[in-house]
């Protein structure tokens, strides 16, 4: 059985190796990158070996535990991907829960970065272990600590597997992984703000992460003693305790009715909805901000933007070495807008297949304008207040003046991107999928005009805002008062123009934000 | 046919993917005021056709003409007064069905009280108003079909196209939409849908378009188009029925493991 759970994981990768090109550029990618992690892992735990013992360790122990961590997070980013992870694919098959354990657990270990992780632990050895003994030790704790990955991650993804397969658990997940993504910045910026050299960081650190299951494994191959030996069996111990749950859990996901098909609750009715005006914008924007908020799409986009924000905002703060520039006051609050209004530029990417209903409605160019003035009007409704919010935090952090003009030029800017994005919008629209994957954001095939379209649309809105940018680089700070009027003055007769040409390119518009994903 | 009002017509429509030809001249006819059914095998090329019609593909040649106007040409005459519910049950999905209806209202331009009132009647008639404030992602396939189709009859369009709209439906939610569909046609109004399921199409419609690799291959009053026999037979005569399938498969049954 654990044979043919191996054969089925190795078809599924070979799978991906005859489908199309971008698939197959996805497997070599991965293929690559495993690689470079392997090797790169293994390189610098055995180069710990240069370094004094009690750091080393130090490094070992964060390393090992941020390994348990991937582990965890990357099955259930992979959840829906990867076939051999939700226990209800195999539950129509003859197989006693014993077999199904073994099976999926061998099946855990096959593929390109189990073999990497294993790979890059077996470098503590040669980094950590001073002592024969400890050697020793790491022979048994690295293989130990792998197995504690494996069975960890399986008990969370068989845990939640319930969970995952509902509507509301997928989009939750969805918004998880833009946090993991925002998270994973926070070291870094942490380093920015010099809050302690990288080296005290990892000593605090590993103080803390010592004491998880894997920490404690490579805490086992620096020891070396009879505490390792202790620490080796802990985890080994831990390990056994997790494989029970897990098999707890997977009779019970095997056994309990399925709850995907389970509806959600009721949505509360609009309160504000009577004070947009009625017609075509009015209902435009009543539903994008609706979708802002219940679409996973919608709310990654939000807390990306505010999240590119925020950085933009620190990131000025710690180059505040001289006197400020006007540069530093303004820079983050215009990238704030260009960043923010950026969605404007697939404006009909997030209506995807539904885009017909819109379609089978409009019959004049001027419904088709106020349904994409609708969607700007969205986008600064929620956005503008975000970067006069970015504007008083920034002139705070340098000089209170440049406030007003930071806030001006951040709006206005944002105009400008939706002049551009109005012709982006209806000549290189892609479909923007359902699912959320870290990589890409548009359908396969289509990341050339996705690429297009917003690279497009930034260098567009910012060279298009240069006549303004630069006198107020050179000090004419009231001349950031004309930002608006040219961001706005410019969206209106874009708007005209691109919905002319939207109406008449619309059946080749719905068929490029309806593809496959 | 003379003297008789055409809802729609379509002339030499085509449509072709690549190399493949999926509607290869389409001369399709529809009286006004009849139900239609438009029927053949899957890859015939029904919903290319409908898809056409209403202006969501854009045909490679043809006409097409919805009471008199060129629905590619004059989409200012035409849009309004058709209804459409596609394939695939492509919705917002992030709308509750009581949203979007008021969504399509107005985008309609129907006044907020009117499309209120409508919807109001609409998600009682189609046994929704329990589930009009859950979002549409959560609806079976049941309720998307029966929303869809309150939406395509919000602004009381003259034609209706429904694609395949009774798959997938149980059998009280297809007594509710062909209910509304029959009060729909019997005042004046035209219904054209495609559908796999030839019982069905004898007994809701008086009008029937048969489909066979792009092309029409029969279309006219069911009674013709039956002649005497039952649609079905009818049906595989014209689209000309392969083997019955009794040769291979020889194990099949045979043994109780």
């Amino acid at each position: 059985m654990v044979g043919l759970f191996v054969r089925l994981k190795l078809r599924l990768i070979a799978g991906s190796l005859k489908g199309t090109g971008q698939q197959r550029a996805g497997f070599l990618f991965s293929l690559i990158a495993g690689l470079l992690v392997a090797l790169a892992g293994f390189y610098l735990m055995a180069g710990l070996r240069t370094l004094d013992p009690s750091t080393a360790a130090d490094v070992g122990v964060v390393f090992f535990s941020f390994i348990l961590i991937m582990w965890i997070v990357g099955p259930l980013l992979m959840f829906g991907l990867d076939d051999t992870l939700d226990p209800a694919r195999l539950a129509l098959f003859p197989l006693t829960t014993g077999q199904l354990t073994r099976g999926l657990l061998a099946s855990s270990a096959v593929g390109v970065w189990p073999v990497a992780s294993l790979f890059a632990m077996t470098g503590v050895i040669f980094g950590l272990a001073r002592s024969v003994t400890g050697a020793l030790i790491g022979i048994v704790a690295v293989p130990v600590a792998f197995a504690c990955c494996l069975v960890v991650s399986r008990l969370v993804t068989t845990a939640l597997s319930g969970a995952l397969r509902t509507r509301r658990g997928r989009d939750l997940m969805a918004v998880a992984v833009i946090l993991v993504v925002v998270g994973s910045q926070l070291p870094g910026m942490l380093l920015n703000q010099g809050l302690g050299d990288g080296l005290e960081i990892i000593t605090r650190t590993a103080g803390v992460l010592r004491w998880s299951p894997t920490g404690l494994a490579a805490h086992a191959i620096a020891d070396g003693g009879l505490v390792g030996v202790a620490e080796v069996v802990a985890v080994a111990l831990f390990t056994a305790v997790c494989a029970w749950l897990w098999i707890v859990a997977l009779k019970a996901a095997l056994t309990r009715a399925d709850s995907s098909s389970q509806g959600g609750g009721s949505v509360r009715r609009s309160r504000f909805g009577g004070l947009l005006p009625e017609g075509v914008l009015g209902a435009v924007v009543a539903k994008e901000l609706k979708y802002a908020r219940r679409d996973p799409r919608g709310r990654v986009t939000w807390i990306s933007a505010l999240a590119v924000v925020i950085v933009m905002i620190f990131s000025t703060r710690n180059n505040t070495g001289g006197e400020p520039i006007v540069w530093m006051g303004v820079f983050p609050v215009w990238l704030g807008g260009l960043v923010v209004s950026l969605q404007a530029t697939n404006s009909f990417g997030i209506d995807g297949r539904a885009l017909w209903i819109n379609a089978v409605v409009y019959a004049k160019p001027e419904a088709l304008r106020a349904d994409l003035a609708g969607r700007h009007l969205t986008i600064t409704l929620l956005g503008a207040p975000l970067i006069c919010l970015a504007a008083v935090a920034t002139g705070l952090l340098t000089e209170p003046v440049w406030i007003l003009p930071a806030a001006l030029i951040g709006v206005g800017v944002m105009g400008l991107v939706f002049a551009v994005g109005s012709f982006t919008s209806v000549y290189f629209p892609y479909t923007q999928p359902e699912r959320i994957n870290a990589f890409t954001g548009a359908a396969p095939g289509q990341g050339g005009q996705a690429f297009l379209s917003s690279i497009g649309s930034l260098v567009g809105g910012a060279v298009l805002s240069l006549p303004v940018l630069i006198p107020v680089m050179a000090g004419h700070l009231w001349v950031s008062a004309l930002m608006p009027v040219l961001g706005f003055g410019l969206a209106w007769p874009a708007r005209a123009k691109a919905s002319v040409i939207g109406l008449r390119r619309m059946p080749e518009l719905m068929a490029d934000v309806s593809r496959p994903t | 046919m003379e003297g008789m009002t055409e809802a729609v017509r379509t002339r030499g429509l085509v449509k072709a993917f690549g190399q493949q030809v999926a509607v290869a001249g389409v001369d399709l006819v529809v009286p006004a005021g009849s139900f239609a059914g438009l029927v053949g095998p899957n890859g015939a090329g029904k919903t290319t056709t409908l898809s056409m019609i209403t202006g969501l593909l854009r045909p490679d040649g043809g006409l097409v003409e919805i009471h008199g106007a060129d629905a590619w040409a004059e989409p200012v005459k035409v849009k309004s007064s058709i209804g459409v519910l596609p394939e695939g049950l492509r919705l917002f999905e992030r709308l509750s069905g009581r949203e979007l209806l008021l969504y399509n209202a107005e985008l309609r331009g129907i006044s907020r009280e009117e499309g209120a009132k409508r919807a109001a009647e609409l998600l009682r008639v189609m046994d929704l108003v329990e589930s009009q404030d859950k979002l549409v992602v959560d609806y079976s396939t049941g309720m998307r079909k029966k929303i869809g189709l309150a939406a395509a009859l919000l602004h009381n369009p003259a034609v209706l196209f429904l694609d395949e709209p009774f798959e997938g439906v149980d059998p009280v939610s297809a007594n509710t939409l062909t209910e509304v569909l029959r009060r729909y046609t019997a005042s004046g109004s035209t219904v054209i849908f495609s559908s796999h399921v030839m019982d069905l199409v004898e007994r809701l419609c008086d009008w029937v378009s048969v489909m066979s690799r792009g092309h029409i291959v029969a279309q006219g009053p069911i009674g013709e188009v039956r002649r005497g026999r039952s649609l079905n037979e009818a049906f595989l005569d014209l689209v000309g029925a392969g083997g019955s399938g009794e040769e291979g498969l020889s194990w099949l049954g045979s043994s109780s493991g």
